[in-house]
């Protein structure tokens, strides 16, 4: 309900979400199909490109990001774009997700450290 | 590069059908995006990758978002998306019945505006600190009188205080009562300017710093050094048009020369204290002899705290010094003590009860209103019951439902909020003179953020209060039954909830009609209460004499004797005379010394008022005994019955003597007795006083002129006379006897008018909602109506069971009001006079006013029952 609003928790693929747009809203490229293959390309994680809409969409009834739409490209069989861009409680929530896991892996970092 | 660079169409044509408009052609345009990219390196893997994806969706496409309006939150939908829908749908509802919505925000405004308003008014002079420098430090300083009253300094026992503690950074005094008024000579007109005598350090202790040169010096406060003067911005502007080179000119006030050495900004002018409220400033300065006074109380003290001391420090140690004077000075400080009061309480006094009182009775009409619009939005809630029920068929949840209907009741209140700061705005703009009488500090009175919070918390929290009741309700209707009614009369569904709150608003009216009516009779009997004369057809005057004119008192006697001689010439006058004080007016207070007695041990003190033959006659105080004093007299006088008593016991005082110790201490034989006036306000009981009338009269005089027509008409041809003797003379303070008794019970009239209006208010919207709820049970109850007629009840069954079924709830709502009210009375007990907060015979009109307004409010819904025609109803079936 409007007037009553858990904290945000982010699921740990909302949180790659969150992250791919962070790192590509910066180039005007954050679109479904750039923030799938960040993922990919990042985390190894070969998802859909439907659950990554599907994760945006909701991510944006949450409030945490902004969408517009791009202008049709003939790359894409002149089909448009979907932009998004994080919103403040966005980076509110990325960065309490952020304190929550340095905080509980603070300490550990030599062993959890990859080689 | 040929085929391989399309995607398989195939795959794309299953995509477009699957998905939705709304994904279709970011989805499918990704794919083919980054298929592009893929197929460049390897064809093959590409396709492969393209299919895989496609199943993937097609599996599981991305979601519609659901409607918002019939869905809840669970699904996921943006909160704000959802208040903005429901606030879209609220504007489109209300529009369609703009006179639902008209009704409601009227009645919210209206109780919202008020309560604006009488919280801008708590909030100018009980919460928001005074304009001073650090407030809270500064504090006022008085005496104690034996029997604990407050009451004026004499400058003996200031000097002591001001020697010997050091809980403060400065004290200062001034004389009491009010700027004196001094004669601006030299510039042809008459003209009083307004000026506060102040003692060393007074600036210093309210943080009042010239703008322009500097303020006394400590010479200065010596007499013979004390002619000069600090002007108020108000006055540099208007006398001197604010022009820079004013220091050092002189200007003439009672012929004197004075000196202009500073000039005060504008925020050291504070209109709520009269020590500051003056047009100027000239240095207080006193004979050694003076300053050694203690019997003569007439200074006010104001003082200013040291920074690390509060106010139980500071009394506690004005206390211990003023118990080491009273042993030290046992004749004229023994019983005497001190009181130190915070400048915020003695500024606002016992106005803050009074406000705060107001401020609960305004409270409760909105309570009422929140009442009365609960029950509109309750009916409109059952008549769109149908229109809830296909909501939730289409799958709203309750809590959406809720959601909604609480989102306009909301809007609602907001709008009504809106429109009452703006309405509270306006009143207060408009009344804003009228409120200059009747409260300390009125000049501070605006609507600013605090106010503004208020106004959004009332709204609020009205909306949420009429909203909750029949968003619940609404929310639990029965689906079924609302879709399968067909829309017909649904009888009797709410009636209960609808009970409650008429029972709660005769019970909030009952409370604020019996605060209302209690204070109305207070103020009747403070108003035609005796005060010991008769103040129908007095006009009143004062002048105050230029010492330098008239030096002697035979020329002052000759002034006197004149203008009295020449306004008993006037037509219409029956009688005139002079008084040095009026009733009301604080006036000397002093002990009487009596021949051939042995000195009272502690003798009380009497008030000491100076008359001229014809002050009896013309404000009618009765002469008991012996003779009124005339004209051929020298220093005779008249003692109250109250003084006679006191002073001469079962002995006949006529022919004795007593002297006044503060004026000069004469012999006077006294004349007569007269009737007990009282002097000091209609709320105490009357005071003992003596006359005294001397051939030696001071500067100072009211004129008092009984008259035949209306004493408006003779201000003029009043004023003539005096300026016909001496044509610069200034002559202040105008007004009737009735005129100053109003003035002395503004505050009264003040809450009692407030108090009506609230009342008023609340028993409107009480009879509006009676009849509201009636209507809607008549309507809901037709058909058992027309059937009980169809077997030949008579008319006045009909009647009976409407109005039985309207009086039930309001005798409930009367019951709980009496026991509120009762319970109530502690509050305002100490604002009335002359009547019990709880007076049974107030409390018991106003409980048959309410039941009749009540029985006339069901009169009507019970007449159109009694109108209704049995076939028709039954037919309708």
């Amino acid at each position: 309900m409007w007037f009553k609003r858990n904290a945000p928790v982010l699921g740990d693929f909302e949180q790659l979400v969150l992250l791919g747009v962070l790192r590509l809203e910066r180039q005007d490229s954050a679109y479904g199909a750039a923030i799938r293959q960040e993922i990919h390309a990042r985390s190894g994680r070969d998802v859909s490109i439907n659950a990554v809409y599907t994760t945006l969409d909701r991510l944006e009834s949450k409030g945490f990001l902004k969408s517009w739409i791009g202008d049709p490209t003939p790359q894409r069989g002149g089909r448009r774009r979907k932009f998004y861009a994080l919103r403040p409680a966005g980076i509110a929530a990325l960065r309490q997700a952020y304190r929550v896991f340095t905080a509980m892996a603070d300490g550990f970092q030599s062993r959890l450290e990859l080689k | 590069m040929k085929e391989t660079t399309n995607p398989p169409r195939l795959a794309i044509w299953l995509l477009t059908r699957r998905l939705s408009v709304e994904w279709r052609d970011f989805v499918v345009g990704d794919l083919q995006e980054e298929f592009a990219t893929r197929s460049a390196d390897s064809p093959a893997s590409g396709y492969a990758w393209f299919w895989w994806q496609t199943i993937r969706c097609l599996a599981s496409p991305p979601r519609v978002r659901p409607n918002s309006l019939l869905h809840g939150s669970s699904k996921g939908d943006s909160s704000m998306r959802n208040l903005f829908a429901d606030l879209r749908y609220t504007f489109r509802v209300m529009s369609r019945t703009p006179s639902f919505a008209v009704a409601v925000v009227s009645v919210l405004a209206l109780a919202i505006s008020a309560n604006t308003a009488i919280f801008s008014i708590v909030n100018a002079v009980v919460l928001r600190p005074l304009p001073f420098e650090e407030p809270e430090r500064l504090v006022r300083i008085f005496t104690k009188t034996p029997d604990g009253r407050s009451f004026e300094l004499s400058p003996g026992k200031f000097y002591d205080w001001q020697r010997d503690a050091h809980s403060f950074e400065g004290m200062a005094m001034y004389p009491c009562c009010g700027p004196r008024e001094l004669a601006l000579t030299g510039t042809g007109a008459a003209r009083a300017v307004t000026v506060t005598p102040v003692s060393t350090g007074f600036f210093d202790i309210v943080r009042a710093r010239p703008v322009l040169g500097r303020v006394f010096q400590e010479e200065e406060h010596t007499p013979g050094n004390n002619y000069v003067v600090v002007l108020s911005d108000r006055f540099w502007r208007s006398e001197f048009g604010a022009k820079p080179d004013v220091i050092g000119r002189t200007m003439k006030f009672n012929d004197e020369a004075y000196t202009i050495v500073g000039v005060m900004p504008a925020d050291a002018s504070v209109g709520s204290w009269s020590a500051t409220a003056c047009d100027v400033w000239v240095p207080l300065a006193l004979t050694n002899e003076q300053r050694a006074a203690r019997g003569n109380h007439n200074l006010d003290g104001v003082a200013r705290m040291k920074r690390n001391v509060d106010l139980s420090q500071a009394r506690a140690e004005m206390d211990a010094i003023s118990a080491r004077l009273a042993r030290e000075f046992p004749k004229s400080d023994a019983g005497w003590g001190v009181l130190v009061i915070p400048m915020q309480e003695a500024i606002v006094g016992n106005s803050r009860t009074m406000l705060l009182m107001l401020l609960g009775a305004v409270g409760l009409v909105l309570l009422i209103a929140c009442a009365n619009v609960g029950n509109l939005l309750f009916t409109r809630g059952l008549n769109r019951r149908k229109e809830i029920a296909i909501r939730s068929a289409l799958g709203a949840g309750r809590v959406r439902v809720f959601q909604q209907l609480f989102t306009e009741a909301l809007a609602l209140a907001a709008a009504g909020g809106a429109l009452g700061v703006l309405l509270a705005y306006v009143t207060l703009k408009s009344a804003s003179t009228l409120l200059a009488s009747q409260v300390p500090r009125a000049e501070e009175i605006s609507i600013d953020a605090r106010v503004l919070l208020f106004a959004l918390a009332v709204s609020i929290f009205t909306g949420m209060l009429a909203g909750t009741l029949p968003a619940v309700r609404a929310g639990r209707s029965e689906l079924n039954d609302a879709l399968k009614e067909g829309g017909r009369g649904d009888t009797t569904v709410g009636v209960g909830t609808r009970r409650l709150l008429i029972i709660c608003e005769v019970a909030l009216s009952l409370v604020l009609l019996m605060g209302a009516g209690v204070m109305v009779q207070s103020l009747l009997a403070l108003r035609q209460g005796d005060a010991g004369f008769d103040p129908k057809n007095v006009l009143t005057m004062s002048v105050r004499l230029v010492h330098t004119r008239y030096p002697t008192p035979a020329q002052r006697a000759a002034f006197f004797d004149a203008v009295v001689q020449r306004i008993r010439a006037l037509p219409g006058v029956e009688a005139a005379g002079t008084i040095d004080d009026l009733p009301f007016d604080a006036g000397s207070s002093q002990t009487l010394l009596l021949e051939g007695y042995a000195p009272q041990r502690d003798p009380a003190a009497v008030q000491a008022r100076q008359i001229t033959p014809g002050y009896l006659r013309a404000m009618k105080i009765p002469l008991l005994q012996g003779r009124d004093v005339v004209e051929s007299d020298s220093e005779v006088m008249l003692v109250s019955g109250d003084a006679a008593k006191l002073y001469w016991g079962s002995d006949d005082p006529i022919g004795r003597r007593a002297a006044l110790p503060f004026s000069k201490t004469v012999l006077r034989r006294v004349v007569g007795i007269v009737g007990d006036v009282k002097q000091r306000n209609l709320i105490d009981a009357s005071t003992p006083t003596v006359y005294f009338y001397t051939r030696e009269p001071g500067g100072r005089a009211t004129f008092v002129i009984r008259t035949s027509l209306p004493p408006s008409t003779l201000v003029q041809p009043a004023v003539a006379v005096i300026h016909a003797i001496d044509q610069e003379q200034p002559v202040s303070r105008i007004r009737t006897m009735e005129q100053a008794i109003d003035g002395e019970l503004t505050s009264q009239r003040f809450s009692a008018l407030l108090l009506g209006i609230f009342a008023g208010i609340a028993l409107l919207l009480a009879a509006v909602g009676i009849y509201s709820v009636l209507s809607y049970i008549v309507r809901g109850r037709s058909r058992e109506i027309g059937i009980r007629t169809a077997l030949g009840a008579r008319s006045s069954d009909v009647l009976g069971l409407v109005v039985v079924e309207g009086m039930w709830p309001v005798l409930v709502g009367i019951v709980a009001g009496t026991i509120a009210s009762l319970a109530s009375a502690r509050v305002i007990e100490t604002l009335v006079f002359g009547v019990s907060a709880s007076d049974p015979l107030t409390l018991a009109a106003v409980a048959a006013m309410l039941a009749l307004v009540a029985m006339m409010a069901s009169l009507v819904p019970a007449y159109r029952a009694l109108r209704l025609d049995p076939v028709k109803v039954l037919r309708a079936e």
